[in-house]
């Protein structure tokens, strides 16, 4: 198979978080709940995980860093710690449901600052645009997961910074692949998941906090501190972590991530970017394709989208997939960014990017497309 | 011989006392804190230095953020709670 899903997954992993899982399937038990071996061992596991983790992103203390199931998780803590109920949000025109539907469910009033497509330089007049003395919080992703449009986030951040409005940061897109620097954005929260850019196992994520930014709950339960209190207790990361930990999946994620700085961060990313011109640049030579991309390697990540005009994005995706090609079609949980690019009627295909893929299977992958597409299928 | 037990609100808190102790050559024992000296909190994390080194190690765990919420001396049998 050729795999060109990693924005939904990092299917591909290194070998060495197989092996952290397992190991930790073997050693490991509870971290924090007792002071034997296996619980030691766990909790030095996590303690190594939260430090590569507050490296990565600048974090001021090891503390800071929760772990989550999944970047939706992260953003659930982050906006319901912030975005009271009926309260307001500012958000991009590219951010996913996992963003837009926990506003929803808190009844909140959202205003879209309004971006076109590959346009970073317009986002922070919009966002300075949209932002009222009403605002509860400013969320934004840093790179769009339909189109891989990077926003700039430091400029961003810089507005919410002079406006005084707490920023979310959504990095599932970005975390591992492109820098994030909490300290310098002076962010409330930065969410992401474990099992992208980070190459940990699927069922981790990470939610970064800003240094004292207040928190709510949305678990309550054992933390193996303050245990007589029936408050959950005030501090990070047991505020966040209630119940047993997913070791094994907290010793992949820490191996994926020291994969990720052995690499080197910028490596990668690079890579991910030289093969999604690639692609774009051969898809633009089929016929009745419109490809969602810049001629500027730096415009976007290894996430690349493209519709078809005579045939249905899942039924090229269908005809890729019995082929072997794996790629991601429709709306990808993100309506609002297929309504501010004008493909919410379509959707895309999305082609994305890891650092196991090959120029030779993006080569193979545009070969195959337009063969689908001209209708020489056998 | 007496010690001191610095007590941490979490195992990630007492990670990082034992962490910024060994960092200047102190080797520190970590354990779950006896009930009595959790405040009636409950579960806690002891982290326990010879008495010889206490000054230098609550300037280390003080210097890396990592304070400890409560300090107790102890011969063993009791435990006397320690003003800083």
């Amino acid at each position: 198979m050729i795999y060109l899903d990693s924005a939904a997954t990092s299917f591909q992993k290194p070998h060495s978080v197989e092996t952290a899982m397992t190991q930790a399937l073997r050693e490991m038990s509870s971290p924090g709940r007792g002071g034997y071996p296996a619980a030691v061992k766990a909790a030095d596991t996590a303690l190594e995980c939260r430090s590569e983790v507050q490296e990565l992103f600048h974090v001021e203390t090891p503390e800071q860093v929760v772990f989550t199931m999944n970047a939706t998780h992260g953003l659930n803590l982050a906006i319901k710690s912030l975005v009271p109920p009926g309260g307001h949000a500012v958000i991009s025109g590219y951010e996913h449901n996992a963003v837009t539907r926990p506003l929803a469910a808190l009844g909140a009033e959202i205003t879209v600052a309004e971006i076109p497509l590959f346009q970073p330089e317009k986002a922070p007049g919009a966002f300075a645009a949209a932002i009222t003395p009403e605002t509860d919080a400013v969320i934004c992703n840093h790179v769009s997961n339909v189109f891989g449009f990077a926003q700039p986030m430091e400029q961003i951040a810089a507005v919410c910074r002079e406006r005084n409005v707490p920023l979310i940061v959504d990095a599932s897109q970005s975390g591992g692949i492109l820098p994030l620097d909490l300290q310098n954005l002076g962010a409330a929260f930065i969410a992401m998941p474990g099992h992208k850019g980070l190459y940990g196992p699927q069922g981790t994520g990470i939610l970064v906090c800003g240094k004292d930014v207040e928190t709510k709950t949305l678990l309550e339960g054992g933390t193996g501190s303050l245990s007589r209190d029936q408050q959950m207790p005030d501090f990070l990361p047991d505020r966040l972590e209630a119940g047993t930990h997913n070791m094994p999946g907290i010793a992949g994620l820490l191996a994926g991530i020291r994969f990720v700085r052995s690499q080197g961060m910028a490596q990668i990313c690079l890579e991910e970017r030289k093969l999604a011109a690639l692609a774009a640049e051969g898809l633009r030579t089929i016929p009745q394709i419109q490809v969602f991309a810049k001629n500027d390697l730096f415009a976007q990540t290894g996430v690349l989208s493209f519709v078809c005009k005579k045939m249905d994005a899942e039924r090229v995706g269908e005809e890729l997939g019995k082929r072997g090609i794996a790629v991601r079609t429709g709306l990808h949980c993100a309506p609002l960014a297929h309504k501010s690019a004008g493909t919410l009627e379509t959707g895309t295909i999305r082609a994305s990017f890891s650092a196991f893929n090959t120029k030779n299977e993006i080569i193979q992958f545009v070969e195959t497309t337009a063969q689908i597409v001209s209708g020489n299928i056998e | 011989m007496k010690k001191y037990l610095m007590i941490a609100r979490s195992v990630t808190h007492a990670q990082r006392m034992e962490l910024a102790l060994s960092r200047i050559g102190i080797r520190p024992q970590v354990f779950h804190a006896p009930l009595e000296l959790t405040a009636g909190h409950g579960c806690a994390y002891a982290v326990q230095v010879r008495e010889s080194d206490f000054q230098v190690a609550l300037k280390a765990v003080y210097g890396a953020g990592a304070n400890p919420v409560a300090i107790f001396l102890t011969d063993g049998t009791q435990f006397q709670e320690v003003r800083v």
